[in-house]
């Protein structure tokens, strides 16, 4: 440890500028985050569709759910949101439609815009929609905006769906219908074909044509009863709005927030960036001390041993290498004239 | 010994128990001494007073790689030795590669050291009392005419340098100029080899002590260590 300890005593210089200069820059990136951050956010109630009311899948009516209305409503927000056309469709509504015409690649702005909706499940029936934006009035626009789309979108998948399906029923009501005059056909024909007294085997057969006669009328009744219902039910649901109701609709703010979290994040990543530099710095230099002269280290180079130490100096303003110039001047100056008066005594003898 | 005493540029031998003749230091070069700033002074102070004590008289400064502040440190040693002590100090420059003291001193065409060690002149004769009082100084030379060998350099210690109380010899890196290091361990007394604080890399030391070989007695020298009170921390005072 004392070693590490030396070499950060020793590039304090270093470290002390380096570690200010990193936190810094992490704090400043920080507040500038939370003070132009602005976040508007919805709140949405949602409920299960009636199962009366629910269109049914074809495929596999009985699907189980696993998930929450909230969780599932949420996730299927979040991927609507994540589309281009859905997107695209929301920031034309609000005041960004100049900024992605103007935009030279629409795709990478509107993925940018994307990463700025924050969709929630607060609860089992509560979803919170959120985007956060450096300007106050842009935020509650679009989470407004991103909500009237998906109400509408929602709405017209319905229709489409309701009608596929209702054309679906109708198919099939047109062949029980074909099945069902069959059926009618061939007990009038049987009826007409045996006037007298039945046998027990005429009755059993005579019967087994009215049983086919009631089972097509009861499709019939079935097949028209999902038709209506297919008709009718995305009209009550639409009407009802009860599935998806916006309880807190987004509001422009007047105070910076919803940058708390990347505030701290940039200043947390400026400050492990800045440990993690000054303890790169100070095991480096304890490495390179390890490997050059240094007064701890020099008992390895046993039987030769520190005699003294010489302390680094400087002189008056001058720099260190210097030094031997100045005492070169302390000790040659007069060298000529010293040499001179050696002459004039050499002479004089 | 009396030529030396004759030529009156070169102190008179220790060996008569006399102080080495010198010139007194005027009130100027005392004042001048004196506005050498205090940190300097004590930078080398300490150094000095350590090697005064340990009784070593001839010493030699070198180092593994060029630039670790040889120069500076034998100069700056020699200036406080003569400051510290009564008799005369010689500050020999024998950086046969880079003879910046040479250079500092305008002396780049002065006869020095290797004229000595040619045999065509000696210390008396080239030696150059410095600015400071007690203290000569020894060009490197015509670096054409000779080069270190042992012979030369035992001939050189033993004819001319008993006159001083103390000789300081900066020496040329030890990795890049092997040749002209290695024939001087054998005639000093002590051999420094010069680190800079967290900055020589200490493979290439060992490498150069290697090179100087187990029998030679070396010290080590840290240079511009940033903090000289924890790290002055001498092992042995022998």
């Amino acid at each position: 440890m004392r070693p590490y300890v030396s070499t950060a005593r020793r590039y304090l210089w270093v470290l002390v500028p380096m570690l200010a200069l990193v936190w810094g820059a992490g704090l400043a990136a920080g507040y500038v985050e939370y003070t132009t951050t602005y976040e508007a956010q919805a709140q949405v109630w949602v409920l299960r569709v009636s199962q009366d009311l629910a269109i049914p899948n074809p495929d596999d009516p009985n699907v189980p759910v696993v998930q929450t209305v909230g969780a599932q409503q949420a996730e299927l927000l979040g991927q609507l949101l994540r589309t281009k056309s859905v997107l695209r469709d929301v920031v034309q509504r609000t005041s960004l439609r100049a900024a992605l015409a103007a935009a030279p690649d629409e795709s990478g702005y509107l993925t940018q815009i994307a990463k700025h909706f924050k969709i929630q499940a607060l609860g089992t029936n509560l979803v919170s929609v959120a985007f956060t934006a450096h300007d106050p009035k842009t935020p509650a626009e679009m989470v407004n905006a991103a909500l009237a789309v998906r109400s509408e979108r929602v709405a017209q998948a319905r229709i489409a769906g309701s009608s596929a399906l209702s054309a679906l029923y109708r198919r099939e009501f047109e062949i029980a219908q074909g099945q069902a005059l069959a059926a009618q056909r061939q007990l009038d024909d049987f009826n007409a074909s045996h006037t007298g007294q039945l046998s027990a085997d005429e009755i059993h057969q005579q019967s087994l044509l009215k049983l086919a006669v009631d089972l097509a009328q009861g499709r019939l009744v079935n097949l028209q009863n999902r038709i209506d219902d297919t008709d009718v039910a995305p009209a009550l649901v639409d009407m009802s709005g009860i599935e998806f109701q916006v309880v807190d609709p987004a509001q422009a703010e007047t105070s910076p927030s919803g940058g708390t979290r990347t505030a701290a994040t940039l200043a947390g990543i400026a400050f492990v960036v800045g440990c993690a530099l000054a303890c790169l710095l100070v095991l480096c230099g304890t490495f390179l001390a390890n490997r050059f002269a240094a007064s701890t280290d020099l008992a390895t180079l046993a039987p030769a041993k520190l005699f003294a130490a010489v302390p680094q100096v400087g002189v008056k303003d001058q720099a260190r290498r210097d030094l031997r110039r100045t005492l070169a001047a302390e000790a040659f100056s007069n060298i000529d004239t010293a040499e001179s008066r050696m002459a004039s005594e050499s002479r004089g003898r | 010994m009396r030529d030396l005493a004759l030529s009156g540029s070169v102190p008179h031998a220790k060996r008569n128990g006399a102080p080495p003749r010198q010139h007194a230091p005027s009130a100027d070069e005392l004042a001048s001494w004196v506005s050498l700033t205090a940190p300097v002074a004590g930078a080398f102070d300490a150094l000095a007073s350590r090697i005064d004590s340990s009784g070593v008289r001839i010493l030699g400064f070198t180092s593994a790689l060029s630039g670790e502040g040889v120069s500076t440190i034998a100069l700056g040693t020699a200036l406080a030795l003569a400051a510290l002590r009564r008799d005369a100090v010689l500050l020999v420059d024998a950086n046969w590669i880079q003879p910046s003291l040479t250079s500092d001193a305008h002396l780049g065409s002065a006869r020095g050291l290797a004229e000595c060690l040619g045999s065509d002149a000696s210390v008396a004769a080239v030696a150059r009392p410095a600015s400071r009082p007690r203290l000569w100084f020894l060009p490197v030379g015509d670096r054409q005419l000779a080069r270190p060998s042992l012979r030369a350099l035992e001939s050189f210690v033993a004819d001319g340098l008993d006159a001083f109380g103390a000789v300081v010899v900066d020496l040329p890196a030890l990795l890049p100029a092997e040749q002209f290091v290695v024939p001087w361990p054998p005639v000093l007394d002590q051999l420094f080899v010069v680190l800079r604080d967290a900055a020589t890399p200490l493979a290439l030391v060992r490498q150069a002590l290697e090179k100087l070989g187990s029998h030679v007695a070396t010290q080590l020298v840290l240079n511009r260590a940033s903090a000289p009170e924890a790290r002055f921390r001498p092992t042995d005072r022998r």
